[in-house]
């Protein structure tokens, strides 16, 4: 019986009962250091595509030529808001969040290369990637039909039977390669390390 | 405006029902949804329920990209769905695929190809309260004076 009467007493308070109809939670507002989908800063964009590079969800990111300037474009819908075109920006020209804050308090930075992989169950040794390389040609315009080469500065050439990578480095990732080859052998992947420090400011 | 239709109005704008569907995706926007039912957002507040009942919703949320399994299955639930209804696709993945998007997955986005989308929360996840407010500003577009405004 004491405790119907505390538990009524208690409901009834004009306090209990205001807040009952009335309280609702905070409003819903988005704290400043969300990460949403990535804005121009007022830095000029330098048309490097780094951005669209790094980018993992396929159609998010697209560097236009717009009259006589470069401008990213992020769609939503594509975007998955990662941040790493933010990060990767060499200009700076994307913001998000509080990103472009925190890799310059941590000096962080992004280190890109290219790798290329030859599958030699696959690889016919046709030369057809060594051929087609545009650096390759550049290098020695003389590359041979059949993918051999004198010089050994070409990234890569057909040697002993097989395809040899001799300059992983020296790869543009332009994937003509990967086009041309008639049996998806070869296959360029980029690879992106995250450094920090001293590394990160050269 | 007839009496009824107003009683309708004001019954319906505190009385959401929603149902959601995970039509093939990573279940993070499914965790989104979820945060929306806990106290720091408190869906109930504005009057949106979760039944996960097409039979009783108004708003079926539609999650994924659309695995080849749920084709002819999304349809039937959206002919489930007593009228006044809406869709609204969460998430990257109804919209565009999201990462899915590419050449060798099952996938085949986007949603709209199914059934009528009426609103779209682009995000990898979208926020809580971005997914809160598609709802409550698509749903009196739709629901307000639903009977008087049909042919
Ligand atoms: S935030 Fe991520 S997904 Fe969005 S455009 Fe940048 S890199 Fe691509
Ligand atoms: S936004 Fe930055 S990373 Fe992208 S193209 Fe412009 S300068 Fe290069
Ligand atoms: S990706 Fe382009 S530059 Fe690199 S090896 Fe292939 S063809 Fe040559
Ligand atoms: S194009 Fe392909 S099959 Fe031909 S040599 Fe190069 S990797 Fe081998």
């Amino acid at each position: 019986m004491r405790s119907i009467v505390y538990y009524v007493r208690e409901f009834l308070r004009p306090e209990w009962i205001r807040k009952f109809f009335s309280v609702k939670t905070a409003p819903l507002t988005t704290p400043s250091y969300f990460k949403d989908y990535p804005t121009r800063t007022e830095k000029e964009c330098t048309g490097c595509f780094t951005c669209m590079m790094i980018c993992p969800a396929p159609g998010a990111i697209a560097v236009l030529r717009k009259k006589d300037e470069w401008e990213p474009e992020v769609y939503p819908g594509h975007c998955i808001r990662c941040g790493l075109c933010v990060e990767a920006c060499p200009e700076g020209v994307l913001s998000s969040g509080r990103i472009l804050d925190v890799t310059e308090r941590d000096r962080t930075a992004f280190a890109s290369w290219y790798h290329l992989e030859v599958d030699d169950n696959l690889c016919m040794r046709c030369g057809n990637c060594c051929v087609s390389c545009p650096v390759n040609r550049q290098i020695d315009p003389q590359l041979a039909g059949t993918g051999t080469s004198a010089s050994d500065e070409v990234i890569m050439r057909i040697e002993g039977g097989r395809v040899r990578i001799l300059h992983e480095e020296k790869c543009t990732g332009c994937t003509t390669c990967e086009t041309n080859c008639p049996n998806r052998a070869i296959r360029v992947a980029r690879m992106v390390e995250g450094i920090q420090g001293e590394e990160a400011e050269a | 405006m007839s009496i009824l239709q107003k009683i309708k109005n004001a019954v319906r704008s505190r009385s959401i029902h929603v149902a959601y569907v995970d039509v093939g995706s990573c279940n993070g926007c499914d965790i989104e949804v979820l945060a929306c039912l806990a106290p720091r957002y408190d869906i109930e507040q504005y009057g949106i329920y979760v039944h996960n009942n097409p039979r009783e919703a108004d708003v079926l949320l539609v999650i994924g990209s659309v695995t080849p399994q749920w084709v002819d299955k999304l349809r039937d639930i959206w002919d489930k769905i007593p009228e006044p209804k809406v869709a609204v696709a969460i998430g990257n993945c109804p919209i565009s695929g999201c990462v899915y998007a590419r050449r060798g997955t099952l996938t085949s986005p986007p949603v709209e190809k199914y059934i009528p989308i009426a609103a779209q929360v682009p995000g990898c996840p979208p926020r809580p309260t971005e997914i809160l407010n598609a709802i409550l500003s698509v749903a009196p577009l739709i629901f307000k004076d639903y009977e008087e405004k049909q042919p």
